[in-house]
């Protein structure tokens, strides 16, 4: 079935499986950020925005995303510049083996836009189901709370 | 001695050790890549024209593999081949990736026709999408016949145990005919005898379980014929030399691995899984062969931690001298003999030697097969399970003198110029070396911290205040840097006329930051900035050999190498300034990329290497040393924790968590913390959340991230970590090894700290609320 | 990917009850639960979200479309602050964010799985459920959820505005994780008196359900001095089973321990 929707701006026209996921579309597409970590909606690691919500694309049928937008880590570092998240994880240490990260900065990016100065219970609240097996997550923490401290202008 | 004195510790990091780029904390070199999601992972590479593989796997746990009728699935369109154990080669080996010769039993083929878990391998099948691979699994047709099975451990020795391993081409196993696939036994003094003379003694029994590596990306691995027909293997791997090794063993064939950037490890990459499935196809069909293990087969079918179980008596005098430790175990390793000697012996030779002033140690135990998925390295290595039963009955012993832990076992514990016989005796999988120890701040990481954590006034604290219940623990550890007179590293430097270096090496980063930190120490001995170092790890056709990402070795061995590498480069630059200048080398030195003569010339890299590329005495300057370490110095720490227990429920938290570590020179602070909060992480799993249940037939029902438990953000609630002012003598810069030792503490540390808090002596990880629940309620606890 | 022949799009409530009433064949909503499924037989999806569905309607009790997400009750400014922030509270510990902008509840309560939070929650609201089989009819979530499955498509749930406080605890391994049980507690309270009490117990691992006995104990009584004899009530009366992650046993300890901790939050709220 022939399915159209943006990823990152950028307008795609595909034809799809009835059956396919939005992981298995992407990463196809090329967009190979988006990672296969579990089958169970159970990592994260998967995770889009939707329209600008974080969703699980190991779990998006790709028919339902029709006429939608979808954003991956890949729109997030506009002509090789770091976002504040993207800088903020390697300033922080925050990137260990990687392959959480690119579902954490697209989940971290929708939890500033609707809560711009998160504590840090509401940031692990959040992020809850964005598993990372390295960091035990301090790190990533403490470079989310850095950002929100930075764009409110106050020194980390 | 007296802890709760107001003293501090010396510091004895001298003013000399003036750095510029080692113990700072540069941002990791690859992690613009990873923030960006670059593809950059093994199923990130698109090979073309690959064919998808999948493995058919065992419903039961021991079984004779009869017949495979493939007849069906090899009639289905798109299907290239489905390979049995008549297809493959009848070669006996070890999946573990360790040095060669491997101290692991050879007990393993590709495919075999017999079965020892569920989830072995039955078949291979490749077919030209994921659908059809699906649905051609479904198609074969296999008969077994099936064999009793042994999933309890703890059962098997038992007189009519079924004989896992019958096959006659074992070899390397102690006594297979009773399903022992490795024995151990050590001792000096007589432990029964120092036990008889002690004033107290303490004896129980503790278990830990088998643990998932849980690594985020899942195992893989690609191969293809290149353009010359060299088979090449990219591959989610911390050992690719053991890697090309064991493929030519298995299929006489020579290779290229390739390690990419790999999504976590923590030792279960340690072993080759994927690439002999892969291998075999490619070689069956001459077309790349591409296989990305789903969550499930790398839960059920990859490897887990050993199970262990110790027996301990240890005992001390009336003054709080430990005087005896004894420690019998048992560790299951599962299907097949991985990594299950050397284990075993870690449980012993990394903590024993934390405890020098003893008169008699014993260590003895057997590593049984059992009808489960194999165990192998896991970070630790042993080190955690053994550290649980001794730390925690440590903990006991001094409870039973009165006395505080801290101060009990920091005076028992070893200090910087002394040495243990344990060194000596243990090694891994054979003898050890004799070590004096070079550096060890353990005092810095026990008082210091205990005044950092507030140990002496949160003790103070009434312990159960209505529903709750707070304690209060601490738990010590040691470990090793690499193994010594065993693994080598190398690094090969070659400088480019840009004024860049390649730093070419055999480490295999795995998310640890390694490629970074070897950075950091080139451009320490090079005298410029990591800016100027492009690393290149690992492939085996191009980088030097490294043994690969494990036993605590990358930063000490093959960091030592990239320091003798850069340290020989130094010179070489030196030697070419000199011929260039006519100024002797005594006149010369380096400074920030440049060299630098006492009457004030100066020549950088990039001139150097220009005028020797074209215009002088030309050559490439390129240099590639290795390194084998003759001592493994330990790194130590200190763990204390706050846990609250809801009587209600027997639910326990982890409040806080202080770790202070030495670990010599911290090359990367930020990467060395990121190391030691990621590993109390793990351990925290393992000690409350992480749990392998299995069916009456030994199926594993915790199969996927949904039933298997690793902790989540919101579980983990601080961890801090404190660096002591350490400088180890033989380290590159200083520094020792940081990975691992962070994971033999959560354990103990929780155990003991329920012990204050409640009184109850929890003697089985993982620490489940119901049977701390009842546990409670049996002592009239419970509100 | 699933192996599937067929995703359909319907427009309209009767022709995606019509489509549904084929062989093999589901609806989804949200699509997390299907896109779990591993039956081979299953061979048509029957989408439901152009049928909208998604609609909040305030009025004498509260009106949300099935399509509607998990994520709505914690950012709808109406949803959030039902009873008190009842419901925002409650969702948080509800799978995680992607899932709760993904889950509709609709689909939350289709399913009717034993572990669900939203059931326990919602049944504790004395939520109703509409459905469409050829025409629209409304039951109670609490017979809905005991009722077989069929070829019902549900298209809205209704939660009673009132003035009850409401209680949710689950207790779980990990904090991203499902029920080993749960507890909904939902009373009116006026001078520590309880009335119109509801008590709901799910993750048994039987599906949600009201526990009369113990509700009847605590009308009429002063919530304060209640607890202790409510909670051992619940673990004398409480029907539970074990299953490979908890036994049966420890699950009457935390539905009397859940019971008490919801009691004494609606007693600190009040």
């Amino acid at each position: 079935m022939k399915v159209e929707f943006k990823v990152n701006g950028k307008m795609h026209s595909v034809n799809v499986e009835p059956g396919e996921f939005l992981l298995e579309t992407l990463r196809n597409l090329g967009y190979k950020s988006v990672k296969h970590g579990c089958d169970t909606a159970s990592c994260g690691a998967c995770s889009v925005q939707l329209d600008g919500k974080p969703v699980l694309s190991c779990r998006t049928f790709t028919a339902t995303v029709n006429g939608h937008e979808i954003k991956t880590v890949e729109g997030f570092s506009k002509e090789g510049e770091l976002s504040n998240i993207q800088r903020a994880l390697v300033e922080e240490g925050a990137v260990q083996c990687g392959f959480c990260i690119p579902g954490l900065v697209v989940t971290a990016d929708a939890l500033l836009r609707e809560n711009p100065s998160p504590t840090e219970d509401e940031i692990k609240g959040y992020l809850n189901g964005n598993l990372c097996r390295c960091t035990g997550y301090e790190s990533q923490t403490r470079a989310i709370l850095k950002v929100a401290k930075d764009s409110r202008g106050e020194k980390s | 001695m007296n802890v709760r004195e107001e003293r501090s510790v010396a510091t004895s990091l001298s003013s000399d050790k003036n750095f510029d780029v080692v113990n700072t904390s540069v941002e990791k070199i690859d992690g613009y890549a990873l923030v960006k999601g670059k593809p950059v992972f093994t199923d990130d590479f698109d090979v073309p024209d690959s064919l998808i593989v999948k493995i058919l796997r065992s419903p039961h746990a021991h079984a004779i593999v009869k017949n495979v009728d493939a007849s069906k699935a090899l009639e289905l369109s798109g299907v290239a081949c489905v390979l049995t154990y008549k297809d493959v080669p009848r070669i006996a080996f070890t999946r573990a990736g360790q040095g060669y010769p491997e101290p692991s039993p050879y007990d393993t083929f590709v495919l075999d026709k017999k079965v020892r878990y569920v989830g072995d391998a039955v078949a291979i099948v490749a077919a030209e999408s994921e659908e059809i691979a699906r649905k051609a699994l479904k198609l074969i047709k296999v008969e077994y016949d099936v064999l009793d099975n042994i999933i309890d451990y703890e059962h098997a020795m038992d007189e009519n145990a079924p004989i896992i391993h019958d096959e006659s081409e074992i070899s390397g196993a102690y006594d297979p005919k009773h399903n022992i696939a490795s024995h151990y036994e050590m001792h000096f003094g007589d432990v029964d005898e120092e036990l008889s003379k002690c004033d107290v003694t303490t004896e129980k029994t503790f278990y830990t379980p088998n643990q998932s590596h849980a690594m985020m990306e899942p195992h893989a691995a690609i191969s293809y014929f290149d353009a010359n027909g060299r088979l090449t293997i990219i591959t989610s791997t911390q050992v690719p030399y053991h890697v090309r090794r064991i493929i030519k063993r298995i299929f006489g064939v020579e290779s290229r691995v390739i390690k990419p950037r790999i999504g976590g490890g923590f030792g279960g990459k340690q072993a080759v899984h994927v690439e002999a499935y892969v291998t075999a196809v490619t070689l069956k069909t001459g077309r790349p062969a591409r296989c990305i293990y789903t969550r499930k087969e790398t839960m059920t079918a990859s490897n887990t931690r050993h199970a262990m179980r110790f027996k301990i008596r240890v005992g001390a005098d009336k003054d709080a001298n430990l005087r005896v430790i004894d420690m019998q175990g048992l560790s299951n390793t599962g299907a097949y003999g991985e990594h299950a000697l050397t284990t075993f012996m870690v449980a012993g030779s990394k903590t024993l030697p934390l405890y020098n002033k003893v008169n008699a140690v014993r260590f003895m135990g057997d590593i049984v097969y059992t009808n489960t998925e194999s165990a192998g390295a896991f970070r630790g290595y042993g080190a955690p399970q053994g550290a649980f039963a001794l730390d925690c009955a440590l903990d006991e012993l001094a409870h039973k003198l009165g006395m505080d832990p801290v101060e009990f076992k920091l005076k028992n514990s070893i200090r910087e110029g002394e040495t243990s016989p344990v060194f000596k005796v243990m090694g891994e999988g054979r003898e050890g070396v004799e070590q004096i120890v070079g550096s060890c701040k353990i005092e810095e990481c026990a008082i210091e911290g205990a005044k950092l954590f507030n140990w002496h006034e949160k003790r103070e604290r009434q312990r159960i205040e209505g529903t709750k219940a707070h304690g209060y623990g601490v738990a010590f550890a040691m470990q090793g840097s690499s193994i010594p007179a065993i693994d080598m590293g190398g690094a090969t430097i070659k400088m480019n006329d840009d004024g860049t270096f390649n730093l070419m090496i055999g480490a295999t980063d795995l998310g640890t930051g390694s490629d970074t930190i070897l950075a950091q120490i080139a451009a320490e001995a090079l005298h410029t900035s990591v800016g100027k170092f492009v690393v290149y790890s690992s492939d085996t056709d191009v980088t030097p050999f490294d043994k690969g990402a494990y036993a605590s070795s990358t930063t000490y061995v093959s960091g030592n190498a990239t320091k003798r590498a850069a340290e020989r480069m130094a010179r070489e630059i030196l030697k070419a300034a000199s011929e260039i200048t006519g100024e002797s080398v005594e006149k010369l030195h380096l400074e920030n990329g440049k060299v630098i003569s006492k009457s004030g010339k100066s020549l950088t890299y990039s001139e150097i290497q220009t005028q020797l590329f074209y215009t002088f005495k030309q050559r490439q300057l390129e240099v590639t040393e290795s390194f084998v370490s003759e001592v493994s110095p330990p790194p130590y720490m200190v763990t204390f924790a706050e846990i609250e227990i809801d009587l209600e429920t027997g639910k326990v938290d982890v409040m806080s968590m202080l770790n202070y570590v030495d670990c010599g020179t911290p090359i990367n602070p930020l990467l060395a913390r990121g190391q030691v909060e990621g590993a109390s992480s793990q351990g925290i799993g393992m000690a409350l959340y992480e749990e392998h249940i299995f069916d009456k037939n030994g199926r594993m029902v915790t199969d996927d991230f949904f039933t298997y438990k690793v902790p989540s953000r919101d579980d983990i609630k601080k961890i801090t970590v404190k660096f002591a002012d350490s400088y180890e003598p033989t380290g590159p810069f200083g520094a020792k090894s940081v990975s691992e030792i962070g994971l033999d503490t959560p354990g103990p540390v929780i155990a003991n700290a329920i012990f204050d808090a409640v009184g109850i002596r929890v003697n089985r990880l993982p620490i489940k609320s119901e049977d701390l629940y009842f546990k409670l309620n049996e002592r009239g606890l419970t509100p | 990917m699933l192996s599937i022949k067929e995703y359909l799009r319907p427009d309209t409530l009767e022709e995606a009850y019509d489509l549904g009433k084929m062989e093999n064949t589901l609806y989804v909503s949200g699509g997390l639960m299907i896109a779990s499924l591993k039956s081979s037989r299953l061979e048509r999806l029957v989408d439901l979200k152009n049928l909208g569905m998604e609609e909040i309607e305030d009025g004498k009790r509260v009106k949300i479309g099935a399509n509607v997400k998990l994520s709505e009750f914690m950012t709808n400014p109406l949803l959030s602050s039902l009873n008190h922030g009842f419901f925002k509270k409650t969702m948080k510990d509800v799978g995680s964010t992607q899932i709760r902008n993904m889950a509709t509840v609709g689909g939350s309560v289709a399913f009717r799985l034993g572990w669900s939070d939203v059931i326990t929650a919602l049944m504790a609201s004395k939520a109703t459920v509409e459905l469409y089989e050829g025409q629209l009819n409304e039951v109670s979530l609490e017979r809905y959820v005991k009722e077989k499955r069929r070829k019902e498509i549900v298209t809205a749930i209704y939660i009673p505005k009132n003035d009850r406080f409401l209680a949710f605890e689950k207790f779980s391994k990990s904090t991203f994780d499902i029920a080993m049980l749960n507890v909904g507690v939902g009373m009116n309270i006026r001078d520590d008196k309880m009335s119109d009490v509801t008590v709901v117990v799910g993750s048994r691992p039987m599906i949600s359900g009201r526990i009369v006995e113990v509700e009847k104990f605590l009308n009429d009584k002063e919530l304060s001095n209640s607890i202790e004899a409510a909670a051992q009530l619940m673990r004398d009366t409480i029907k539970v089973g074990g299953d490979v992650r908890v036994k049966a046993e420890y699950r009457k300890v935390l539905s009397a321990a859940l019971l008490k901790k919801a009691m004494r939050g609606i007693g600190d709220e009040s």
